[in-house]
């Protein structure tokens, strides 16, 4: 090893992530009804259990509809802006790009602060939309970065030997640059659904009534009773997240959506 | 004869800095001319505005007799390999070159078969399916000749297509890209900033410097004959001393002669050996020359190993006439 410390930060660092992750995922399995560790015994019955209450399911609907319309939002905010920044000759491309990353360092019960005060309470708008509109703006560093990243990879000079080869300018975008730009965009939308989906704060701040995510559902669970469902849930999504992850990994890579936008 | 192309007092400026400045060039059709220059002399942005990819700030460009100076690239019919290849990254590489037919509703058969006639012309038939990603330096560079020679371009414009690849891949494809030239009859510009690829290419070459053109011809013409200090310097002419008269004279190191002193003969000149290097079969030689004017110039000869010279000698240098060449003053 080349580096003691950084890799023994490193391995410190993944057992703090990895042993509450452990604990979650064996209690989950557990055939008895309390949240323990070691579990006693093994079963699938808390997994049947959570896939089987009706909160849970409702809630997790309702996320999902709000991480994917939210992540569409911000791709449809995002790239093109993006786009218009690299591509054209505007003023102030450094000033776009901070608006449109800013999101990753305001705090985001701030944001939710913010829109509760704004919108919800300004504008009268309903929690559902506020919660669209606070997803979306916490989305768009994703869309942003990884349309950047991959345009600043991209050879500029591919437009222009399409335009060479006899296609118009609309051409040359949608048969060369958006199919280079494809998977990036893809692996950060699918990043976009799984962070939207699991977002906690903003959520938690602007929960309703008839409006409400999963990840809210379930802190509200945990607070009346304590049993192993919960766990279960956890699994899952950890489950479906993970999944999702190791797909926009093989697509693009985290480097590259994680990475500086201005290489 | 229409050229091919024809640039009229074209001038290119950025800002306050003017890249082309008022070039005038006919490109004699079927032939193979070069642009030769330094970095930073505008090559490329000639052959960019040759392409259409930037209108020039003034001045006129035709192709084919026509003015094409604001006529946009799509329009223009060149084919053009970048310096960076530019392929297709998620297409195979039939589908790149086979990217201008489609584009021209070529049938998908036909399509096909010019798309190979193609591949085996710069002979890569065999990986017509492969991505772009998974070739060598040399086969991507093949594929970007390939992608542009497919549509039968009126003009094929090539931006330093062999600065990527390795010396000997080089030297093989200055011959490869002459016989593809030869075969397939096309005009072709292509830009290099190195004068051996220039020389050994080259129907005609263009030397330029600072944005304007300094020298035209075919090598022939060129090689013994640089019109000024930047050409002879440029093509390797190290050598720079002034006649009695007062004129610029240049002679290559390999022209210069030198023997030891008391074997004078002609117009011999008194010289002192500074440096001897060995280079295998010959020896530079840096050397204190008094000129015919009466100054004392350091000048480097190419001779023979074998030679006894060792520093500090006395020598004399010979410059035959037939071999020096006068420069503006
Ligand atoms: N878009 C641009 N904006 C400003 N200056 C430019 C631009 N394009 C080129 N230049 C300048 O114009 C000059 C000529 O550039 P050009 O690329 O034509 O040189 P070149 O002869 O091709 O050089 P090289 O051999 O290094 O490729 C350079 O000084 C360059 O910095
Ligand atoms: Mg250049």
């Amino acid at each position: 090893m080349k580096r003691p410390i950084t890799a023994a930060l490193a391995v410190i660092g993944y057992v703090i992530m990895i042993v509450p992750i452990i604990f979650v995922v064996a209690t989950a399995f557990t055939a008895g009804s309390t949240l323990r560790f070691p579990p006693d015994g093994i079963s699938l019955r808390w997994f049947d259990e959570a896939l089987g209450y009706e909160p849970f399911i409702e809630a997790a609907i309702s996320s999902l509809q709000l991480a994917m319309l939210a992540t569409v939002l911000a791709l449809l905010v995002g790239v093109p802006a993006t786009l218009a920044v690299h591509r054209g000759k505007l003023p102030g491309k450094g000033l776009v790009e901070g608006l449109f990353l800013s999101p990753l360092i305001v705090p985001e019960l701030v944001v939710g602060l913010a829109l509760f005060q704004q919108l919800m309470i300004g504008m009268d708008l309903g929690n559902f939309s506020t919660l669209l509109v606070g997803h979306t703006a916490l989305m768009l560093p994703y869309a942003v970065r990884v349309t950047g990243a991959s345009l600043a990879l991209a050879d500029p000079g591919l437009e222009e030997a399409a335009r060479g080869l006899g296609a118009s300018p609309l051409r040359a975008f949608f048969t060369v640059t958006l199919p280079v730009l494809r998977p990036g965009i893809f692996s950060a939308g699918l990043l976009s659904v799984v962070t939207s989906f699991n977002n906690v704060p903003l959520s938690l701040l602007l929960q309703g009534r008839d409006f409400r995510t999963l990840p809210v559902t379930m802190l509200d669970y945990v607070q009346q009773s304590y049993d192993p469902m919960v766990a279960a849930a956890s699994t899952l999504i950890l489950a479906a997240t993970v999944v999702i992850a190791v797909i926009a990994e093989r697509t693009v890579g985290f480097a590259k959506i994680f990475g500086g936008i201005n290489q | 004869m229409t050229a091919a192309a024809e640039l009229i007092g074209v001038t290119q400026r950025f800002g306050s800095f003017t890249a082309v400045d008022e070039i005038g060039l006919a490109i004699a059709p079927g032939k193979l001319t070069t642009l030769l220059g330094p970095s930073g002399c505008g090559k490329t942005t000639t052959l960019r505005m040759i392409a259409g990819y930037s209108a020039p700030t003034s001045g006129t460009i035709r192709i084919d007799g026509i003015d094409s100076t604001r006529t946009p690239p799509e329009k223009r019919d060149l084919g053009m390999v970048f310096q960076s290849y530019a392929l297709f990254p998620h297409m195979t590489v039939a589908d790149n070159v086979g990217y201008g037919l489609k584009l021209r509703k070529v049938p998908s058969a036909e399509r096909r078969s010019r798309v190979m006639e193609t591949l085996e012309l710069v002979g890569l038939a065999h990986l017509a399916d492969r991505k772009p990603k998974k070739l060598s330096g040399g086969q991507q560079q093949r594929v970007a000749l390939a992608r542009a020679i497919a549509i039968r371009p009126r003009l094929l414009l090539l931006d330093e297509p062999l600065s990527n690849l390795d010396a000997r891949l080089r030297v093989q494809m200055r011959a490869e890209i002459r016989r593809i030239q030869a075969e397939t009859q096309l005009t072709v510009i292509l830009v290099t900033h190195d004068q051996d690829e220039a020389l050994e290419m080259s129907d005609e070459m263009v030397i330029m410097n600072e944005g304007r053109i300094v020298q035209q011809g075919s090598p022939q013409q060129v090689f013994p004959r640089p019109a000024d200090r930047f050409v002879a310097e440029f093509l390797g002419y190290e050598n720079f001393l002034t006649a009695a008269d007062g004129t610029p004279l240049t002679i290559r190191p390999e022209h210069l002669r030198v023997v030891e002193n008391g074997h004078k003969q002609g117009h011999g000149l008194d010289a002192m050996v500074v440096d001897v290097a060995f280079r295998g079969v010959d020896l530079l030689v840096s050397l204190d020359v008094v000129d015919p004017s009466g100054a004392t110039v350091r000048l480097l000869a190419d001779v023979r190993s074998g030679a006894t010279l060792t520093p500090g000698s006395s020598v004399t240098v010979i410059a035959p006439d037939d071999r020096l060449v006068s420069l503006p003053r």
